[in-house]
């Protein structure tokens, strides 16, 4: 009886976990998704068919929860840039990822989202704004966190 | 310092290099196909117009642009242009990008064209390839006249340029490239070493 208690529990933790994925078309409604309060905002470029962005995704989980409320992270992924892009795989992954920040199911031009951005076509890659929207951080390829929560809260002292 | 000069260009050799830049000649090759064994050698400057692509087996990108890549493989073909796959994928840690992959692949899609294995990603590093696929055009001097995307989206329907094919035809044309540098999007390569 306890042990089926426990696991009714477990199963409940283990589902009551929801994504928030937001379908996006223009690359230059992301930054709406930030809260105003965060002084530094994270975009990640990704995609689940992209081994390296599934890779490094527990590494951005630490980021997120290391630098706490002044920073804030927007996932964006690439997915549906293939014909058989699964919308319900992406929130699958990122719902057992445990992501909590806002992610984005990009709809757009991958083109557009390049030229927004200015990268080259490689992912993962992410890229850190302040308030003014003024990139201060750059990084091409999976981040490892305590080198990225390190240079970010060098930032974020700047900004103080 | 003759050792720091050697570990810099040694640093040089082995970091991923800037793309080639338009109007640059090919960067020769000879590669096995993993078709039938024998190796295909590319000489820049022998009178046609040839696509270098690279591309892989295992890349999701790569191979939703497949079925495209090997449409206008055909049509260009016919007008007689040269094309040449080239997988620089590091085997050792992709094991489905090893000749034998490469060749059942070749096999089951019935690629019109040479699967060639760049072993040391030697080659794709020679181009400046960062991603599959990716693509450079060429012209019967063997100087480069496009580099960049197949199509800017591998769906059909949402194709606003066709950076390839317009290429191509601008070539045969006897005219100057249009668009001549794209941003290619797909997976990062698979760097051996």
């Amino acid at each position: 009886m306890r042990r089926g208690a426990i696991l009714s529990l477990l199963l409940f933790a283990a589902t009551a976990f929801a994504a928030d994925l937001r379908d996006v078309k223009d690359p230059a409604k992301i930054k709406e998704l930030f809260p105003r309060a965060a002084k530094l905002r994270v975009v990640n470029v990704w995609a689940t068919w992209c081994v390296p962005c599934v890779y490094e995704m527990p590494e951005l989980r630490a980021m997120a929860a290391a630098l706490g409320r002044e920073a804030a992270f927007v996932g964006v992924s690439a997915d549906d840039t293939i014909p058989e892009a699964d919308r319900a795989k992406v929130a699958a992954f990122l719902d057992k990822q445990k992501i909590g920040y806002t992610n984005v199911y990009y709809r757009g031009s991958v083109d557009d989202l390049m030229s927004y951005y200015r990268f080259e076509g490689e992912i993962p890659i992410t890229i850190a704004f302040d308030r003014a929207g003024k990139e201060v951080w750059r990084h091409q390829g999976p981040v490892h966190s305590a080198e990225a929560v390190a240079e970010l809260r060098q930032i974020l002292r700047r900004m103080r | 310092m003759k050792t720091l000069f050697v570990s810099m260009l040694l640093f040089a050799a082995c970091a991923n290099g800037d793309e080639l830049p338009i109007g640059a000649t090919a960067p020769k090759f000879a590669l096995v196909n993993a078709v039938d064994g024998k190796t295909v050698a590319f000489k820049p400057g022998d009178g046609k117009i040839s696509v270098v692509f690279f591309t892989c087996n295992q890349c999701p990108y790569a191979k939703a642009f497949e079925p495209r890549l090997i449409e206008i493989a055909r049509e260009y073909q016919a007008k007689g242009v040269a094309f040449y796959a080239i997988d620089p994928n590091d085997e050792s840690q992709y094991s489905v990008e090893s000749l034998a992959e490469m060749k059942a692949r070749a096999a089951e899609k019935g690629y019109p064209y040479p699967y060639l294995k760049d072993g040391d990603s030697a080659i794709a590093r020679a181009y400046g390839a960062r991603v599959t696929p990716h693509v450079y055009v060429f012209d019967g001097t063997g100087v480069l006249r496009y580099r960049g995307y197949v199509d800017d989206s591998a769906k059909a329907a949402e194709r606003r340029t066709s950076g390839l094919s317009n290429a191509l035809d601008e070539l045969l044309a006897g005219k100057p490239v249009s668009n001549q540098a794209t941003r290619a999007f797909g997976c990062t390569i698979k760097w051996k070493g």
